[in-house]
């Protein structure tokens, strides 16, 4: 069966963290990590084309995934492969991506990341099999890869026996008791000696180590993000007041302050009446610039990015920080203050 | 001694009409119209319009902002929804017999700012989801008075509400009921664990408020009240935001934990009681009243307690807290959560989960997408703001939106599960 394999530029052999902005390609034929996975896919199985895609321009480029789909769906796959992505955020994000769109697309796709991964809950309804950390664990994540990849081209779904790691979708459903009801017999059940019972597995949240502190601020670009819901008045791009699924940037780089009436917060989980009145109580760029002005601060970037803090999804919230990381580290700033609210 | 709680004079209302006189015969409520409207007299409206929504009709009501359960103890509304109506008398608050027009709800709608899109959709699929989609409604909706203040709209409407509830519940005053239910006797449940309810209100400001005899709970501690307390409307809502996760002042009067305690009380534990609390906005000031909410729930004696909130994400904080500061001392805590785990279900389903106290009862997924049907009539506005489009249209919704849909205080049958 016809099986195509995404991948990053690193292991297309097209460059490193430099080569991180170019766009996608395909060739037909296996590549990089897809010469050992053909191996491991046996006769009956072929590579027929691998696609890959810079990191940067994956995640951060609005209709890269469209990009990436039609060079996918040109090789007629009966299976997509993406990865493995290891613990790489960005790599393993654009591979949550992929096999999401894939799948959204009626396509069979599985992909390979580590279950700390923070692309891992992007994959939506598609399977992800466990990669190990890095790339020296190449040789078993491929063994594990491989076999999910037979499975699921003989028609059958991955289970955790598979290597399959994520949640898997928890539906909304009607139950026969009310909630209240339920919660009396959770508390008799727990009396009773049974410390388990529950309704809600913990839920996972992966640790965020933070960045080495900025040895020199005067030499360093900071970047201003906000959650804070802070747009201009007429909120063009249509922000959200609650449960955000994007972000929005805009030019701030001419500008001392921001100006009261020129901007505005359509955050809907406070009384936004002080963050209008003087909008530099959200993104304090007044006094951002007399730091820039007095040399304490090397300079600010160009745009800044915002979002609504107000009933996000925690995957969204985390695909939000990897993308703006990578288009932080890519114009150049090397600080990020993010206000929240 | 004293039962706990009071005497429920249950009247079952199946439909409501207007005539000209107040009356209640054979489960049809008779509102005079101008006298309901008068309920609404002040500076800071122009004008209301009232409607009635009975489950079942192809309508949708949006902008929902308050429901509340007619009930009176008497004429001229004495001891009912004290601090708005009259004094918080401790000798008739909670105590006696209560009227409780069963079935019927005052719902008000319309635009107020900070008040998120609130619908209940009276048929359909969203039906099932929502308290207030089982009662018949008298709809009301209102014109502000020309350059009146927000707040003085928002405290019209509220005091206007709790007028009519209380003015429509005296149709029953002479009328037989259909059910007597009585207080619980203490003595029945001698020896069984003593289980409570821990019930946060949302307390953020105004529009984002909950008040208690008749005053913000912002900035207050965590107590013990009576169940017949909270029967006789001593909390009430102001609360605007979040409308699948708000407890309108309908389902406090109804609060659904104490209903499932009360149903198992001397079978299997005795109903303990209720503490309310505050949900601040600043972390330290959470973690000040979940320490002090658990002491207050030791010192009761409390062998188990059931948490809930109101709100979003940072509630879920409040949360978490209490429930860690509950089994820390040694009390058994059950939470009752909404879930958030995005449209596909496959997110983490709990923004501030507890670490040590880990039992929890899932009220569905708050980002979960429903596909409403077209519908004959709409009240509350022209419009779905968060959609931008006519309110009778069909439309796709997050449950979110859904009227108590995820009701944290236990109301509905909707839950998360793989």
């Amino acid at each position: 069966m016809r099986v195509v394999h995404y991948i990053n530029q690193f292991f297309a052999g097209v460059g490193g963290e430099d080569s991180a902005a170019t766009g996608p390609a395909s060739t037909p034929e296996a590549k990089g990590p897809g010469r050992k996975l053909a191996n491991l896919l046996g006769p009956d199985h072929q590579i027929v084309a691998t696609v890959w895609c810079g990191d940067d321009y994956a995640v951060g480029t609005a209709g890269a995934m469209d990009e990436i789909l039609t060079l996918i769906q040109a090789a007629e796959p009966d299976l997509v492969i993406a990865g493995p992505a290891f613990t790489s955020g960005r790599y393993g994000l654009a591979c949550a991506r992929v096999v999401a769109a894939a799948t959204a697309a009626g396509l069979n796709a599985v992909a390979c990341m580590h279950p700390d991964n923070p692309g891992l809950d992007e994959a939506g309804a598609a399977p992800v099999v466990a990669s190990g950390e890095v790339a020296r664990s190449m040789g078993p994540s491929l063994d594990t890869l491989a076999g999910a990849a037979r499975t699921l081209l003989l028609g059958a779904e991955l289970t955790v026996d598979d290597g399959r790691i994520g949640r898997l979708p928890r539906r909304s459903v009607l139950d026969e008791a009310n909630a209240a009801t339920r919660a009396v017999d959770l508390v008799l059940a727990r009396l009773a000696g049974d410390r388990d019972a529950t309704e809600v597995p913990l839920p996972r949240f992966d640790q965020v180590t933070p960045a080495a502190p900025v040895d020199d601020p005067s030499a360093v670009t900071f970047a201003f993000v906000t959650e804070g819901g802070l747009v201009p008045d007429a909120n063009p791009g249509g922000l959200e007041s609650a449960r955000a699924t994007r972000w929005l940037r805009y030019p701030i780089e001419d500008m001392s302050r921001m100006e009261t009436g020129e901007w505005r917060s359509v955050h809907g989980g406070f009384s936004t009446v002080f963050a209008n009145a003087d909008p530099n109580r959200i993104l304090p760029l007044d006094v951002a610039r007399e730091l820039e002005g007095e040399g304490r601060i090397g300079a600010l970037m160009a745009e800044y990015f915002v979002t609504t803090g107000n009933g996000t999804s925690v995957a969204n919230a985390r695909r939000f920080g990897v993308e703006w990381a990578a288009d932080i580290r890519r114009s150049g700033a090397r600080a990020a203050i993010l206000t929240a609210t | 001694m004293e039962g706990v709680g009071l005497t429920r004079l249950v009247h079952q209302v199946r439909g409501i009409e207007f005539g000209d006189r107040l009356a209640l015969a054979d489960g049809v409520l008779t509102v005079i119209r101008d006298d309901a409207a008068a309920c609404f007299n002040s500076p800071g409206l122009a004008s209301v319009t009232l409607s009635v929504a009975a489950p079942g009709e192809s309508a949708r009501i949006v902008k929902v902002l308050d429901a509340v359960e007619p009930r009176t103890k008497g004429p001229g509304g004495g001891g009912i929804f004290p601090g708005f109506l009259g004094p918080a008398d401790a000798a008739e608050v909670g105590h006696g017999a209560t009227h409780v027009l069963r079935g019927a709800a005052v719902v008000v709608a319309g635009y107020l700012p900070r008040a998120q899109e609130a619908v209940i959709d009276m048929s359909g699929p969203a039906a099932d989801l929502s308290p207030l989609a089982q009662t018949v409604n008298l709809v009301v909706e209102f014109v502000p008075a020309d350059g009146a203040p927000w707040e003085d709209v928002d405290r019209a409407l509220r005091l206007g509400g709790l007028r009519l509830a209380a003015h429509l519940a005296e149709a029953a005053l002479d009328v037989e009921p259909d059910a007597v239910e009585e207080p619980l006797d203490p003595g029945a449940a001698e020896g069984m664990p003593k289980v409570a309810a821990l019930t946060n209100l949302q307390t953020q400001g105004t529009f984002k408020d909950v008040f208690v005899y008749g005053k913000s709970f912002a900035g207050e501690q965590p107590r013990v009240v009576d169940p017949g307390e909270i029967d006789d409307g001593a909390v009430v809502s102001g609360q605007f935001g979040h409308p699948s996760l708000k407890n309108p002042t309908w389902v406090h009067q109804n609060h659904p934990v104490a209903a499932a305690l009360r149903a198992r009380h001397g079978v299997d534990l005795c109903f303990a009681g209720v503490v309310i609390s505050p949900e601040p906005v600043a972390m330290a000031a959470k973690e000040d009243i979940s320490a002090v909410a658990a002491r207050v729930c030791a010192e009761a004696g409390f062998d188990a307690v059931i948490v809930t909130k109101e709100g979003g994400g940072n509630a879920d904080a409040d949360m978490a807290l209490k429930m860690d500061a509950l089994e820390d001392l040694g009390i058994t805590a059950v939470g009752l959560f909404a879930e958030m785990s995005g449209i596909d279900g496959t997110g983490p389903p709990i923004v501030v989960p507890p670490e040590r106290a880990t039992a929890m009862v899932s009220t569905g997924n708050y980002d979960h997408r429903l596909s409403l049907p077209a519908v004959d009539q709409a009240y509350g506005g022209e419009r779905v703001a968060l959609v931008d489009q006519p309110a009778t249209d069909a439309m796709e919704l997050p449950t979110a939106v859904i009227y108590c849909s995820l009701s944290c205080l236990g109301w509905g049958r909707l839950r998360a599960l793989v």
